[in-house]
């Protein structure tokens, strides 16, 4: 089940049966839509649950964490503010830093001190530690951060600090628990923001287990497109931020594997941004995010965002050129079609052009207001000397520009070649462009996939347990061979069986995934590379196909990962029952008029739900669903697979000129 | 042709998408300090002539210089497919040593378009590690690249890579930020080919050029919003590190309508000291502010500057003659020229313009001999301080301000690579000036040496605090000090020591100027 913001889903699956469930999310308190929801898709029995939790990410970016404290290196106590010293925005003259989540009269300085090679510099300081605890204690904190220097090459002054905290009974985050990583702020932010949210998850989950039945179990997803157990969420808030999103990216990794198509690029649009990621097989992961102004170093699913999506507003700016975005109408007043809006949106544009289609909108039960577009697109387009159909085209180009450079970002900047891949679009808005964009990028197909809306809790459904470990090692590749890495991996495969055996997960059923992050002696960004036993040349691979060279200089092993990968056995898929090349009558809606490059043309419009496994259609055509539309523009042609996803594919520039 | 706004909007971001992926390269696989972790680089984009087409967003003291060293390098060297020319000279196209330059073309059946990137390179020679030292004359402060051409067709002339190389004192260092450096601009290379194919080449040269026409009406648009007037401001720099008295920086802005002169003729003569900067820098100082005042997301380019003329005094301390020395005019003095034009500005737009920011950037380099490895090293760093307030709300606190934007070292990065310990990093108390918004506090950072090396640190508002504005008090100056067998010894803001292991360094940073009267 995955919560949303305006919704909550739920699909279940038991022997075979499909069954699904939407219904309001309760923002206020998000476990009364997901209780009820449990109750009304399958009360009995045994379940197995995994939930898409969007708790911790909300009070992140609304700050409504709770009191926290921090306890860092004596003299070091302003780093969580100083951060990296730069600013995000050059040319603000009054640039301010979002406000630290940990106030100045709740940082506190340890004295004692460790060194890069791991000893000990300075003593711990057992009397300031005690003193500090009595401080917190005196100040109704609700949660601690501890992050000293080299915690992760030798933790016993962070340990020592955490048993002594313990006489408090609060939640304390350790940061060589959280991040085992070099660069202090980075990991300092990391375990400041799990201290932050862990309370509220905690109490969040604890509600959710009281009120299941005896022998029922809840798995949370988390950013890195896997699940843990509820405990393990309660513990590690900080890994379940992209929770959401990540059950989209996981819900097309099983769709597109099952349909045959393991090389993605998903396509996620809605009403103010769109999510893209790239799935080569498995989702790509960075260690690179930022969220509400701090870096979060644990790994995540690559999802790269853009402020364009329907809502997105257009606007000529003062120099003269198109606008579209960031702002967003958003609900209220929403697009002038919606009834209220004034500003010309992206879905206005689709309406204006005949692609969304007034009496299916949302299964024709939200009425849009075509009149109301004709007067103001006259009026946008006179601003910049443009006829209202180029005009109106012109807000779809230049959203579409935004969402290809996303695209771009994702995929060619770092060495895929987009036309390897097949275009994964979900997301209300996604229909309407990705067969454009598609074509723009020389992306050969597109995918649709049956059920889009509720494709992220299905991802959550199907996603496998997973659990990340990492370590910063700085050693010369030079230095190691493949047997003493296999050694440095063997504590934390250890760990990682027996975290997974925690979690239910049985012995055949684990898969232990090492990869090793490596940069030349010297460089200061990490390449990510599965180990192997040929791991130097590996690595010299990676780096010319990011950065188009290699050098002969020694390599460094920053930090090793693992990976360990609990895979349960998977539901199969539905198979609708077939039906012929040609839809059937039911499914044809009738015929109407679009614009496309200017010209008035005639497209056939279809229902989703009448469409049958192999069913073709070929553009120019429209094809309505209840949560989406989708427009098929004449260089398509389009074919309904064995699952019910549609599979559009684009005859590019090149092959019409062949 | 007429310019299609729907087009311009998508070759603005195509434009600056390739700029942006330049530096990500450059970024990412540099080996020097002041690229990867500080970022102290910029990449941009150029018509055949060597008119700026687009810049991606990092350091703003480039942003005048990076058009001059391309047209230099055009003037000077005759480039063909896959030849890149680089340079480093300050009077002809650069701005101190350290920032090296490598300029390469776009060829498009004949040559169309540059790519350019500018690297900060953490030594390139002369009488000091880090390459930032207290000199005289230029000769002193490292080796000088005219405009050459060192990658001929796609291959690096070893003959004068080798010569470049025995002249620093990292040379494996500087041949990876090379190396970075050649590929940032073959990333460029094959974008802009990749655009021409998608496009056709006239509509990109004319995008290219309608984008500049686009920048200067958005520009113009925002000077015409400014009282028209002339507003004059005067400021000081501490000193050139050798003694002189205060040097003075004078600027008499004139608004009129959508124009804008910026004359600095009246400040103060080149000094012998490393502080003198060259003209390209007075011109970035200048963009920059300006472009700070424009509310659109515009792209950075030659448009930007044509509302904007500078008046420079050949051999005054904003535009030295050779050899004056100039290490520091580019990271000190271009601090102080944004300050009097800030301050300028302050009369005619009172509640935009804030209080003075800290005005310096605290450069530290330390140089020596690793005893882990037996190896050279040299380690540059920048400090941040504190904003000025302003009408809207105090002054942030221990952030890099106006012409950089480097990231710091972290402590951990540092001490796995040199012989250094950090001791102390915060934010430095109460060091913000009085007002109704207050002025943003400084930064306290302290460094124990871990075994014998020099160390140089050009440092300014060490004399005389960030000013403050409508009321508002100045900011409290910066202090250096050295702690020697336990003995604290204050240093000056400019200085050059012999240190021994164990010996401390500690740099306070200046923080930044108050507004409004305090209640």
């Amino acid at each position: 089940m995955d919560t949303g913001g305006t919704f909550t889903d739920l699909i279940f699956q038991d022997a075979g049966k499909w069954r699904v469930h939407k219904l309001p999310s309760t923002s206020r308190n998000p476990a009364e839509a997901v209780l009820a929801g449990l109750e009304a898709i399958d009360p009995g029995g045994r379940r197995h649950i995994v939930h898409g939790s969007t708790v911790a990410t909300n009070a992140l970016l609304e700050r409504k964490g709770v009191k926290t404290a921090l306890v860092t290196n004596e003299r070091f106590t302003d780093l969580i503010v100083i951060g990296r010293q730069n600013r995000t925005r050059i040319y603000d003259l009054t640039y301010r830093r979002p406000p630290c989540l940990v106030p100045d009269d709740l940082r506190f300085g340890l004295p004692g001190r460790i060194l890069a090679d791991g000893t000990e510099h300075e003593p711990f300081d057992d009397a300031a530690a005690r003193r500090i605890t009595r401080e917190i204690g005196a100040m109704g904190v609700e949660s601690v951060a501890v992050c000293l220097l080299f915690s992760f090459v030798n933790s016993d002054h962070e340990d020592k600090m955490g048993r002594v905290l313990s006489a408090l009974g609060l939640p304390v985050s350790l940061s060589h628990d959280i991040l085992p990583e070099f660069r202090e702020f980075e990991r300092t932010a990391a375990t400041v923001i799990n201290a932050y949210v862990s309370p509220r998850m905690a109490r969040y989950i604890s509600h959710l287990l009281d009120n299941l039945n005896p022998g029922e179990t809840l798995r949370v997803m988390q950013s890195n497109g896997g699940g843990i157990s509820a405990d393990a969420a309660m513990a590690e808030p900080v890994r379940t931020i992209l929770s959401g999103p990540a059950g989209g990216v996981a819900g097309a990794c099983a769709v597109g594997a099952a349909a045959g198509f393991p090389k993605l690029i998903t396509f996620d649009m809605g009403g103010t941004s769109t999510d893209v990621s790239l799935i080569d097989g498995e989702p790509a992961l960075t260690t690179e995010s930022v969220i509400s102004g701090y870096p979060l170093k644990v790994p995540m699913i690559d999802i790269h965002t853009v402020g364009a999506g329907g809502g997105s507003m257009a606007r000529a700016d003062a120099g003269g050129s198109l606008k579209v975005g960031p702002e967003s109408a958003g609900a209220d007043p929403g697009p002038i079609c919606y009834g209220r809006g004034e500003r010309i949106t992206v879905t206005d544009a689709n309406l204006f052009l005949g692609r969304l289609i007034p009496d299916h909108f949302l299964g024709g039960t939200m009425p849009l207001h075509p009149d109301r577009l004709g007067p103001r697109f006259e009026k946008g387009a006179r601003e910049l000397g443009l006829d209202p159909v180029e005009f109106a085209e012109g807000v779809l180009t230049v959203a579409n520009a935004s969402m290809a450079r996303a695209i771009r970002v994702i995929s060619v900047e770092r060495g895929a070649d987009p036309r390897a891949y097949t275009l994964f679009s979900f997301g209300g808005a996604g229909g309407l462009h990705a067969a454009d964009l598609a074509r723009q990028l020389h992306i050969p197909r597109v995918l649709i996939p049956r059920n889009p809306g509720i494709l992220s809790a299905m991802g959550m459904l199907m996603a496998d347990v997973i659990k990340d470990y990492s370590q910063t090692v700085m050693i010369q590749a030079d230095d190691i061979d493949a047997d003493g890495l296999q050694a440095l991996f063997r504590p934390m495969a250890e760990r990682g069986k027996a975290d997974l055996a925690a979690e239910g997960v049985g012995a055949d059923q684990m898969v232990m995934e090492r990869f090793l992050d490596m940069r030349y002696e010297g460089q200061s960004y990490e390449i990510m590379t599965p180990f192997q036993a040929d791991f130097r040349q590996a690595f010299h691979r990676r780096h010319e196909t990011l950065y188009g060279y290699r050098k002969s200089g020694p390599a460094q092993i920053v930090t090793i990962r693992l990976r360990a990968r609990g895979v349960p056995e998977k539901p199969a898929f539905e198979r609708p029952e077939p039906g012929g090349t040609t839809p059937e009558d039911k499914a044809f809606l009738g015929e109407r008029d679009v614009i496309i490059d200017g010209r008035r043309t005639k497209a056939a419009v279809f229902n989703r739900d009448g469409l049958r496994p192999g069913n073709r259609i070929e553009g120019p055509a429209v094809v309505v669903e209840y949560s989406a539309t989708l427009f098929l523009p004449g260089f398509t042609s389009t074919e309904t697979d064995e699952f019910g996803n549609l599979l559009i594919h684009i005859r590019t520039p090149e092959t019409d000129g062949a | 042709m007429t310019v299609n706004p729907i087009l311009l909007e998508v070759f603005k971001n195509r434009f600056a998408s390739i700029a942006e992926e330049m530096g990500v390269t450059l970024m990412r696989t540099a080996f020097s300090p002041n690229i990867k972790e500080r970022r102290d680089f910029s990449c941009a984009l150029f018509d055949a002539a060597g008119e700026m087409i687009a810049q991606a967003a990092h350091i703003p003291v480039h942003l005048g210089s990076m058009p001059l060293s391309v047209k230099a390098a055009i003037a000077s060297v005759r480039m063909g497919e896959g030849d890149m020319t680089a340079l480093n000279d300050p009077f002809k196209g650069g701005t101190h040593l350290p920032d090296i330059t490598l300029a390469a073309p776009v060829f498009h059946e004949g040559l169309v378009f540059f790519v350019a990137n500018r690297a900060h390179h953490a030594d390139v020679g002369g009488m000091a590690a880090g390459s930032m030292p207290l000199s005289r004359s230029l000769f002193q402060e490292g080796i000088i690249i005219p405009p050459l051409k060192l990658v001929e067709k796609w291959r690096v002339r070893r003959s004068l890579m080798g010569f470049f190389l025995g002249n620093v004192r990292t040379p494996a260092e500087r041949e990876g930020d090379f190396t970075a450096q050649i590929m940032a601009n073959m990333t460029g290379v094959r974008r802009m080919k990749a655009l021409i194919d998608e496009y056709g080449l006239a509509p990109a040269s004319a995008y290219a050029a309608a984008l500049m026409d686009y920048a200067e009406k958005v520009m113009r648009a925002t000077i015409e919003k400014i009282p028209d007037g002339t507003y004059d401001f005067e400021d000081v720099m501490d000193d050139d590190g050798l003694g002189s008295p205060p040097v003075p920086v004078r600027v008499s802005l004139a608004i009129e309508g959508s124009d804008v002169t910026a004359d600095f003729s009246a400040s103060g003569d080149q000094v012998q000291g490393c502080v003198n900067a060259v003209r390209s820098i007075a011109v970035s100082a200048a963009l920059y502010v300006f472009r700070s005042l424009v509310r659109e997301n515009i792209p950075t380019n030659a448009g930007c500057l044509r509302p904007i003329r500078v008046i420079t005094r050949k051999g005054s301390i904003v535009d030295a003659a050779f050899p004056a020395a100039v290490a520091g005019g580019n990271v000190e003095t271009s601090q102080r020229i944004v300050d009097v034009i800030l301050g300028a500005l302050s009369q005619a737009l009172p509640d935009v313009v804030p209080a003075a920011s800290q005005g310096t950037m605290n450069n530290i380099a330390v140089g020596g001999v690793d005893p882990r490895r037996q190896t050279p090293f040299a380690y540059y760093e920048t400090l941040a301080g504190g904003m000025g307030a302003s009408a809207s709300g105090p002054g942030e606190s221990a952030i890099h301000s106006h012409m950089t934007n480097t990231l710091n070292t972290p402590a951990e990065a540092l001490e796995y690579a040199y012989p250094l310990m950090v001791t102390a990093c915060g934010v430095r108390r109460n060091t913000g000036g009085k007002g109704a918004h207050c002025g943003g506090d400084g930064l306290v950072r302290e460094m124990k040496l871990l075994s014998d090396a020099e160390i140089t640190v050009i440092s300014d508002r060490r004399r005389r605090g960030p000013y403050g504005l409508h009321g508002g008090g100045p900011g409290v100056p910066g202090r250096n000090a050295v702690v020697e067998n336990g003995t604290v010894r204050e240093a000056p803001g400019k200085f050059h020591a012999a240190l021994r292991a164990g010996d401390v360094v500690r740099i306070e940073t200046p923080g930044g100027g108050g507004f409004g009267t305090p209640e």
